[in-house]
């Protein structure tokens, strides 16, 4: 019994004591990282969306919650106007874990921008092919205000053979994107007014 | 001393990973598309073998023997969260191409290895030095794997343009072949000077 004991303390203070320092870390880091992706991997997203340098958007970043989730968004104006969104989401249920993706949206044509994924671990080769080109360009063009979804499903998506959940994953993202995008469209153009009128009081 | 000496030189030829000790192929196969990403993965690795090395010998008396494996695995895991975390934060372009790989350093079989037939039952400083040396001994065989996969498949090195442009690179040397018969062949060579040396190489 005794024995037993001692197992249980000394695994117990070793698991303790990792997760303490990795918890730490991480607050530590967590700034510096958020920095990294957003001008590694958000900025050129971003650009590659909405046709803009990278820095003018970064700084147009709203959150927006909603019962579904948290959702970031991105936004570019044209003369006073806003005329382009970037949704960015996460997808449940990859096969490596959740799947960071952003969806740009058109205001003006109300047409989907294309998809852009953020982060993943899915697996190389595999799951990793929702990163390629001609499946991401399945999103550009569409309607907004329509619901995107699967062949399997009856819509017009063609999956990834071999990646059912990493397919999965990316479609629960954009089906969050797009209600997040129908729900809180008055909810996003007040924050955003907001904003600007905060930020740059005389012009 | 002469201890302190044999162990510090041990990683470099007798033990060398992974030509020599055979284990850790996972990575060297996977990652030395290029000489950068096979060093950064070796000096990842070494960074964890230097410290999970010093931590487990640090413990060897406090850790029942019974619960010694999943404690050096927690201990093992710890330390790359924390080498993945701090690459994010310091070298974002790194940590997007070695991806999944750096994670996987928790399996790597150099690493248990190492804290189960050195770490456990020698003294602190010298455990630190033996996964320094092994460390290093794998960073470079990567280095050099790499350097070779990377001039002869795309004509760099170091991401410098090595080959003038009359040279063909033949891609298939940055695919997953070229990384099998490139490890053999080096394996085979090292065998080959080893027998002809008279060494005793028991596989």
């Amino acid at each position: 019994m005794r024995e037993i004991a001692k197992l249980v303390l000394v695994l117990g203070l070793i698991c303790g004591i990792s997760a303490g320092s990795l918890a730490t870390v991480r607050t530590q880091l967590a700034d510096r990282i958020e920095q990294q992706n957003d001008l590694f991997v958000r900025g050129p997203a971003l650009e590659l969306l909405l046709q803009q340098p990278a820095q003018d958007i970064l700084s147009n970043k709203l959150v927006i919650e909603s019962p579904e989730g948290s959702a970031l968004i991105f936004y570019t104006m044209e003369s006073g106007e806003v005329n382009g969104l970037a949704i960015e989401t996460i997808g449940k249920g990859g096969y490596g874990g959740d799947i960071a993706l952003m969806l740009g949206v058109d205001l003006k044509s109300n047409q989907l921008l294309g998809l852009e994924i953020i982060k993943h671990q899915e697996t190389p080769g595999i799951g990793a092919q929702i990163e390629k080109t001609a499946f991401r360009n399945q999103w550009s063009k569409k309607s907004a205000n329509d619901p995107v979804s699967l062949i399997a499903d009856g819509g017009t998506i063609d999956g990834i053979s071999g990646a059912t959940y990493s397919t999965k994953a990316v479609m629960d993202g954009t089906q969050k994107a797009l209600s997040t995008f129908k729900n809180s469209k008055d909810r996003i153009s007040e924050l955003i007014e907001q904003a600007n009128s905060t930020d740059k009081p005389i012009e | 001393m002469s201890r302190f000496l044999s162990v510090l030189v041990h990683g470099f030829w007798k033990d060398l990973p992974p030509f020599r000790l055979v284990l850790g192929l996972c990575p060297a196969l996977a990652v030395t598309a290029s000489a950068n990403n096979g060093m950064g993965m070796g000096l990842s690795v070494t960074f964890v073998l230097i410290f999970s090395n010093l931590t487990i010998s640090l413990l060897r008396n406090i850790i029942p023997d019974k619960v010694r494996i999943a404690s050096y695995i927690v201990i093992i895991a710890t330390l790359v969260v924390l080498v993945e975390m701090l690459l994010q934060a310091y070298f974002f372009g790194l940590s997007q191409q070695l991806g999944i790989y750096i994670p996987l350093i928790v399996v790597n079989c150099i690493i248990l290895g190492r804290a189960e037939a050195f770490a456990s039952r020698n003294p602190a400083f010298l455990s630190a030095v033996d996964g320094f040396s092994v460390g290093l001994g794998f960073t470079l065989s990567l280095t050099v794997v790499g350097s070779i996969r990377e001039i002869l498949g795309t004509g760099t090195w170091f991401g410098i343009p090595l080959t003038g442009p009359d040279f063909e690179p033949f891609a298939f040397m940055v695919k997953a072949p070229g990384a099998f018969i490139c490890l053999g062949l080096i394996l085979g060579l090292m065998n080959a000077y080893g027998r002809w040396r008279g060494e005793n190489i028991i596989q």
